[in-house]
């Protein structure tokens, strides 16, 4: 998870934070790290870029960016097999 | 049309620095003296905003803060290349990743007018927001603009801005068309060396417009008048005269002539006639030493004028007396020429 809060941090250009000022259950928007729709897109692009997961819907987006954990949690069940 | 304020973001740190000692610099650009914007923006909108947009935040909330102003019934920008870093970033991306998986931020952020709707956005004004976009007339376009919109009732105070950035990449081009000096040049020296090309420049300038005195403006814009690629100097000349008639004025009641040489020797053989056929003896300086050229500097000559008649000081020159009345004459590549008449309050 730390290298998620790290690809985060660099997608999102948050200069201020550090890996460890996010939490791992802290929500990613509004109240919690102050993320906006626009930071919903950016993170869509981090997923396939960095993981090639490509979002089945964007209803989905709701729950998987709920915090680092949840974004770890779908990486983890979605990411390609390589063999 | 007042100017209560006007501020902006430029190659100079100050007018009162320009009076003092002025920053030169050595090549074939002057770039901006940036502040901190950290102390300026909210951190966090600036980590998304590229070098222009946060040059013209600041100079737009710097302005307002001037004015007194919290939110201006309208917004209105002039820009002729636009945000270039994040359209840029998003070519290079594009071309990088095959035109697939593009960063969004830098795609919306590339749009003309986002330096205005992040002003917009900062101070949550949903007034009319415009962006004017028509190379070496963007500025006059937006003034003229925020000018109609006054006189027609529409609005009584107006935020209008002119914006425009050199990024490395714009000025490799720009320097291939020929723009530019290929030798390095003093900028101090700009006009006293003329050749082939000026020096790049850029700059965020805004100016707070109202409808009425506050009692307490900066300057008073009387007119403002553009022209496009007259047929010869003659037609320049009559321009300017028929500009000044229409305000019931001579040459003799211009306290003050600022105009727009960059030592293209090309472009100013047009202020050279002037001098001796128009301007005559009046007091006359130059601004785009100080600036470099850009099609939005006259943006940059507008908040020197208003400088001079606020202080009554003028860089270079040692008036007997405070200019009251200051023209302003400019030209962009000899295609889009502007004139400027303001009065001191």
């Amino acid at each position: 998870m730390a290298d998620l809060k790290r690809q985060i941090i660099e997608q999102l250009n948050l200069k201020d934070v550090k890996p460890e000022d996010i939490g791992d259950d802290q929500p990613l928007f509004v109240e919690g790290l102050g993320l906006d729709s626009i930071d919903a897109l950016e993170l869509i692009v981090l997923l396939q870029q960095e993981y090639k997961i490509k979002l089945a819907n964007a209803e989905e987006g709701q729950s998987v960016f709920r915090s680092v954990r949840t974004m770890a949690q779908y990486i983890t069940e979605h990411q390609p097999k390589t063999i | 049309m007042y100017i209560q304020a006007a501020a902006g973001i430029s190659p100079q740190r100050s007018f009162e620095a320009i009076l003092t000692q002025p920053q030169n610099y050595n090549g074939n650009r002057l770039s901006c003296q940036e502040p901190d914007y950290a102390q300026l923006i909210d951190p966090r909108m600036i980590r998304r905003m590229s070098r222009i947009i946060k040059m013209g935040v600041a100079a737009a909330k710097e302005c307002l803060r001037e004015a007194g102003w919290e939110v201006p019934d309208a917004i209105i920008t002039g820009t002729a290349y636009g945000c270039l870093a994040d359209t840029e970033l998003f070519l290079a991306k594009m071309i990088e990743n095959k035109e697939e998986l593009l960063t969004p931020t830098a795609f919306i952020q590339s749009t003309h007018n986002t330096v205005g709707a992040q002003i917009a956005l900062l101070l949550k004004c949903h007034n009319y927001n415009n962006t004017f976009v028509h190379r070496g007339f963007s500025f006059e376009s937006a003034l003229l603009d925020a000018i109609t919109l006054i006189k027609e009732e529409e609005i009584s105070t107006a935020l209008v801005g002119g914006v425009d950035e050199i990024t490395p990449v714009s000025h490799a081009i720009l320097s291939r068309f020929g723009l530019y000096r290929k030798e390095h040049t003093d900028s101090a020296a700009l006009l006293n060396t003329p050749g082939k090309g000026t020096m790049a420049g850029e700059g965020a300038l805004f100016f707070a417009l109202s409808a009425s005195p506050s009692g307490n403006d900066c300057a008073k814009l009387d007119d403002i008048y553009t022209f496009y690629k007259p047929a010869d100097r003659g037609a320049v000349k009559e321009q300017i005269l028929s500009f000044l008639q229409r305000n019931r004025l001579a040459v003799k009641d211009i306290d003050l002539v600022i105009t727009g040489e960059n030592g293209d020797v090309a472009g100013d053989a047009v202020y050279t006639a002037l001098k001796t056929g128009v301007w005559g003896n009046a007091p006359a300086i130059s601004f785009k030493q100080l600036c470099g050229e850009y099609p939005t500097a006259t943006g940059f000559a507008l908040w020197l004028a208003v400088h001079i008649l606020h202080t009554g000081k003028v860089p270079g020159l040692s008036p007997a007396t405070k200019p009251r009345r200051v023209l302003i004459y400019n030209h962009y590549q000899h295609i889009h020429h502007s004139i400027y008449l303001l009065t001191a309050c």
